[in-house]
């Protein structure tokens, strides 16, 4: 192991490229026919798409009876994958806004990505209530606008935060994504030679000229971006918190579920985005642009992270004793001893030990076992989740209105159609458009910009 | 061929401090409508170019404050005065309910409108025919160089002075940049142009009508809104009379409800009966609405009998005869319930409570009618 | 480095001497009059400085952990507030003596005749509740002279091993830290009234520290840096990440309290809401509201704008207001159990005048013993060359 050089700062970019390097690298999936690994991956995905297809269909002929959600237990797997997506969707705009807020350089490299993952992930999020509304074709009602029926939606509902604050959240994601990729469409409209590509571009980048009057403002409107975008990130899975928390059912109520949620959120995330990460960089030769040092810090947030959802679970546990309220402490022991206890366990073996690993440097820069773990915090965050809404429902005030959960085909299918969207949508766009912020990494290569001397 | 127009005098520059010593010196020549393309934003270069801070945190922060204040007004109308509900047992304005749509809202608007406000005001895009489009300038700093360019407005504006200058701040590739030609011949009805705009109005019209007034009323399954059940006023096909509501049983009685031990009877028979609510005011208030709606179009609002049906149906006698005044309450209270003569009963539109209320009032309109000098006295 | 040790003004800790004298004589005359109330702004001072000296500490640690370079030439200002420390943990010692007459579950006829306090005494039992007090302290007392050690003998060696040890401590720290600093608020605060409980009372404590250890560290940097104490290259883009620090905690302060009355409020159950019908009525309602302003309003507005975050003489203002809101929001939270009014008179100050006392001579003295900036450490020169 070497000692750090604490007097230098990690370079963003390895192995000292230019500027036009830079561009030739990011630029290569565009200019090149899609290779066999991308089709064979694309073809896997569509035929995920496909099968879920079918489940989707089902649903939408025979309506939502057809998901495992009975009497007590009437949020299940949509409301699971529902927040499952939402959190993974934060990671995007942790990394794009906050870290930018803090001047975390090392974001340069993964931003792009990680916002395109945010926007692909509140999509297949918002799938899920919009499904479970049971007919669909009415959620227009979920706004409000002046209808027919003289009413309005019912705005102390943390159901209807849920519209507001999805919607947003992807609405914003997708400006913040979408000006970033301005200055970068103009830089390939100038390189292209294909006409149709050229007239895309150049429809897109809106006639962009890099030229600094534009910067100025440009500069100012993403530090405003950024700084809407964090407390956003931060109310959306505080807003989904509330949907559980706001009501009286003992292990949904508790007050900690703001803040818990979004680091949960942060976590699987970021679980997502290295695993996701890990194939872009080897597959389109990034490796000195997404460097093992940023994989290293993602492992490092994720450490973070997982320690404050493990505080969480603590914190809770604790609570529901030192309460002494009966239904509160049942609650937690059934979580823990009940007849989901398998999926509780689950829960803190994925969540909570398996990052402890990350302790470890050798680990934390090893490519395969942090994929291994990151999947491990996926199937771990998504199964928090589940321990949350399925165990409280199932058993919560009266023994006499017990019940189990048992999904369906039917839910696994819709589950199998969002993870298909999601890659069929990543793969798409890692072929169509630039997965690296050409204009903020030219700007982070050493001698990018003018030296300090003379002072200020 | 005639000359084309000047649009500026262009050098590009190989590293980001020669840039930034080159706009120091320009600015300090003294041009002012000159720009600096860069392939990424160069610190401190709004400094060197002498440029005023951009405006538009200003601008987020209006419109954020604007869509606070919408949001909040918004709600609060439309949950205190447009359609009250109690929810939860919660007040009407439920400000901490309200936070989480109003901050949404907020940034919502904020963030679309800034951004708008940057592409649109400030940057006047979309703007695909600028003139430094399309030139090698515009190429390079898209790539990796740094590029000036002083612009033909600029007053101190002189082609060889300008590429002279810019040769001794050692830039490269020094040039002018023409305007694109305007094109002379377009003409108005040009048939691409026709054909974009027929099809244009087709496909807009065409999925307006279909949204309007098919899309909107298709029901992709209807097993929830058309079951197999018998609906109230259908024909039945089960029960043998054809009705599919059902009578309640012979002699049911409704819940709170006791049945007139004199229907049918004599107005002798009631005498017994007095008035149970008491002689208030706000009865006689509740009498006075019923009156006049169920009563006085035919006895008129003050019991006189003038009807305002205009003799399409029998008068009845003034309220005010001796005989009517010397009734009990009893028999006032049969007669509205039994009906008499041509009156038909008013036992099903008025609740037992507001026909005793009525009785109130008639008293009272008769009491009006013939007073004594003595109510005079005492209303002093 | 061309840094050379300019020493504090002699009347600087001279001040600090007064205010301890006064603070005491204040201290000691309203524990002669009302020792019940001196006891609870006994606790409301111990929760206030605790804020003060852990959160500057933490504030340390994060600078090692999250790699900062930005907040090195000033990091010696958090240290010498953390070496307060010690003096939180002196400031407990009258407490322990007056338990009774502070906690309800330490009555143990009320508690035999509670079964709920009944189940909480595995935890809340004095016994406990003291061994607690003391490893807390001990922990935190044990870090400081870790983190401060290896500083300083960075000084004299400028070898890189004590960042990258320091580096190692600050993992270890942050988990240990967030358990100590969330059981210390439901020692001392949540049991107060022994049958409410929130979980998220652990974390909104933290954010208080955070943001008051954040908030004392920019007001002393700031006046030590404007008066030339530390070094010349600080300047603006130093105290915008100050600024922008402060203004972000607020908004993280405010978004945890909403967060907890937005929960209780919703669900409505009588348990819970007690706490905060404590707080909406008989005067408290405008301590309630004041708070909302003078912890969330005025910092918020004070450094929305880019230019004020690098406005010296703004972040000193401000620092200031979230210090005392700071004390103002212990005071929410711990006096309404006192009294059923809101009050204020001379025994609310007496603590505040000492805890300022003893931060300003504890300051000197280090000052007096160590170099203000962090001359050995090598993020040093990247942090003097900070630009954003």
């Amino acid at each position: 192991m070497t000692a750090i050089d604490y007097t230098q700062e990690i370079p963003v970019v390895e192995g000292r490229p230019t500027a036009s390097q830079i561009e030739e690298i990011v630029s290569i999936p565009m200019d090149t026919r899609p290779g066999k690994i991308w089709k064979i991956l694309i073809t896997i995905t569509s035929l995920m798409l496909l099968a879920g297809t079918v489940a989707l269909g089902y649903t939408f002929y025979y309506g939502i009876g057809m998901w495992g959600n009975n009497n007590p237990v009437g949020w299940g797997f949509d409301i699971v994958n529902f927040v499952f997506w939402v959190g993974i969707g934060h990671a995007g705009t942790l990394i794009s806004a906050i870290l930018f807020l803090l001047r975390q350089r090392w974001r340069t490299g993964i931003a792009r990505f990680a916002e395109a993952m945010t926007i692909f992930a509140v999509m297949c999020a918002g799938l899920f209530p919009a499904l479970h509304t049971g007919r669909f074709w009415l959620d227009g009602y979920l706004f409000p606008y002046p209808n027919q029926n003289h009413l309005w939606v019912n705005f102390t509902s943390p159901l209807l935060w849920d519209v507001f604050a999805v919607s947003t959240y992807f609405t914003v994601s997708l400006i913040f994504w979408y000006v970033g990729l301005i200055p970068d469409l103009a830089s390939l409209r100038d390189r292209t030679a294909n006409k149709l590509k050229k007239s895309l571009y150049s429809i897109f980048s809106l006639g962009w000229r890099h030229s600094t009057r534009h910067w100025q403002h440009y500069e100012k409107v993403y530090v405003i971006l950024a700084g809407f975008a964090t407390p956003l990130v931060l109310s959306v899975h505080t807003i989904v918190s509330f949907d559980f928390a706001v009501s009286v059912i003992p292990g949904w109520h508790t007050t900690i579920f703001p803040p818990y949620f979004v680091a949960g959120a942060v976590f699987s995330g970021f679980a997502m985005v290295q695993n996701v990460l890990i194939f872009v960089r080897q597959a389109f030769n990034l490796k000195h642009i997404i460097t093992l040092n940023h994989l290293e810090k993602m492992n490092q947030v994720m450490i973070v992270v997982g320690m404050i959802v493990g505080y969480a679970y603590a914190m809770e546990f604790f609570t529901a004793w030192y309460s002494g309220n009966d239904f509160e402490m049942f609650t937690f022991i059934n979580r823990a001893l009940g007849p989901y206890a398998w999926a509780y366990w689950i829960m803190i073996s994925c969540n909570v030990l398996s990052p402890q690993f990350f302790w470890f440097k050798k680990l934390r820069r090893s490519i395969v076992f942090m994929f291994i773990i990151g999947v491990f915090v996926n199937i771990g965050m998504w199964f928090e989740r589940f321990v949350i809404i399925v165990t409280s429902l199932s058993r919560d005030f009266l023994p006499s209105s017990w019940g189990m959960y048992t999904p369906t085909i039917y839910d696994f299918g819709v589950l199998i159609f969002s993870f298909g969207l999601f890659f069929t949508l990543i793969l798409l766009f890692v072929k169509t458009l630039p997965v690296v912020s050409i204009a903020e990494v030219k700007a982070s290569i050493p001698g990018a910009q003018p030296s300090h001397k003379g002072g200020h | 061929m005639e000359e084309k127009k000047i649009f500026s005098v262009a050098a590009l520059f190989d590293t980001a401090d020669e840039i930034t010593r080159a706009a120091k010196e320009t600015t300090a020549a003294g041009y002012t409508k000159y720009d600096v393309n860069t392939p990424y934003p160069v610190h401190g270069m709004e400094k060197a170019m002498n440029l005023k801070p951009s405006l538009l945190g200003i601008i987020a922060f209006v419109i954020g404050i604007g869509g606070v204040t919408f949001a909040v007004l918004f709600m609060s109308w439309a949950s205190i005065i447009d359609y009250p509900l109690v929810i939860g047992g919660k007040p009407f304005f439920s400000w901490p309910a309200f936070v989480p749509v109003a901050f949404e809202v907020t940034v919502l608007s904020a963030s679309v409108g800034t951004v708008v406000a940057m592409i649109a005001l400030f940057f006047k895009f979309p703007h695909n025919s600028h003139a430094l489009h399309e030139t090698n300038y515009m190429k390079k700093v898209s790539a990796d160089k740094f590029g000036i360019n002083i612009s033909v407005i600029d007053p101190l504006f002189d082609e060889t002075k300008i590429k002279e200058f810019f040769a001794k701040l050692g830039g490269k590739d020094i040039e002018t940049i023409y305007e694109e030609p305007f094109p002379k011949d377009i003409k108005m009805f040009d048939k691409r142009f026709i054909g974009v705009l027929v099809v244009t109005a087709l496909v807009t019209s065409g999925a307006t009508y279909l949204t309007l007034n098919k899309l909107l009323y298709m029901q992709p399954f209807s097993w929830m809104s058309e079951q197999n059940k018998g609906l109230p006023q259908s024909k039945s096909e089960v029960f043998p009379d054809g009705f599919t509501m059902r009578p309640p049983v012979e002699g049911t009685v409704a819940r709170g409800f006791i049945p007139y031990e004199y229907k049918g009877m004599k107005d002798s028979a009631v005498i017994n009966l007095s008035n149970p609510l008491p002689y208030s005011k706000e009865i006689i208030a509740v009498g006075k609405t019923r009156f006049d709606t169920y009563c006085s179009p035919c006895h008129g609002y003050f019991g006189k009998g003038d009807s305002r049906l205009h003799d399409q149906f029998p008068k009845p006698p003034t309220l005010h005869s001796d005989k009517v005044r010397n009734w009990v309450d009893g028999n006032i209270y049969h007669v509205i319930t039994n009906g008499q003569n041509i009156m038909p009963s008013y036992e099903k539109q008025i609740s037992r409570d507001d026909r005793w209320a009525i009785v109130h009032y008639i008293r009272v309109l008769q009491r009006s009618q013939n007073a004594k000098d003595s109510d005079f006295e005492n209303s002093k | 480095m061309d840094y050379q040790k300019k020493e504090l003004p002699k009347k600087f800790s001279m001040t600090g001497w007064a205010l301890v004298a006064s603070g005491i004589v204040i201290v000691v005359v309203s524990y002669l009059v009302n020792p019940m109330r001196a006891s609870f702004n006994n606790v409301i001072a111990l929760m206030f400085m605790t804020g003060i000296s852990v959160g500057a500490l933490v504030l340390v640690a994060l600078e090692h952990l999250s790699g900062a370079v930005w907040s090195t030439p000033m990091r010696r200002v958090s240290e010498f507030l953390a070496a307060s420390i010690p003096f939180v943990a002196v400031l407990a010692i009258p407490l322990l003596f007056n338990l009774q007459g502070l906690f309800q579950w330490t009555h143990l006829d009320v508690v035999k005749s509670d079964v709920n306090l009944q189940g909480k005494t595995p935890y809340l039992n004095t016994g406990f509740f003291i061994i607690r007090y003391v490893v807390f302290f001990a922990v935190l007392f044990l870090f400081y002279l870790i983190f401060t050690r290896n500083s300083y003998k960075q000084d004299d060696t400028k070898d890189q091993s004590y960042t990258s040890r320091n580096v190692k401590f600050s993992a270890g720290f942050m988990p240990v830290v967030a358990i100590v600093l969330s059981f210390l608020a439901i020692d001392w605060m949540m049991s107060l009234s022994p049958h409410w409980y929130s979980t998220i009372f652990g974390i909104y404590y933290i954010t208080a520290t955070l943001l008051a250890g954040l908030a004392a560290t920019t007001f002393a940097a700031v006046s030590l840096s404007e008066k030339g104490y530390l070094h010349s290259s600080i300047g603006p883009d130093h105290y915008y990440s100050f600024g922008a620090l402060l203004f972000g905690m607020t908004n993280f302060w405010a978004y945890i309290a909403f967060s907890q009355f937005m929960l209780i409020w919703y669900a409505n159950i009588p348990e819970e809401t007690t706490w905060f019908i404590m707080r909406w009525t008989g005067g408290w309602k405008y301590v309630s509201i004041a708070m909302i302003v003078i912890r969330f309003a005025i910092p918020y507005f004070g450094l929305l704008t880019a230019r004020a975050k690098t406005d010296p003489k703004r972040l000193k203002i401000v620092s200031i207001i979230i210090l005392a809101a700071h004390l103002f929001d212990m005071y929410w939270l711990v006096m309404p159990t006192y009294s059923d009014t809101a009050l204020f008179s001379f025994f609310e100050i007496g603590f505040p005048v000492l805890i300022t006392g003893i931060l300003i001579v504890v300051f000197s003295f280090q000052a007096k013993k160590h170099n203000l900036i962090p001359i050995g450490d090598p993020k040093l020169q990247r942090g003097l060359d900070f630009h954003l």
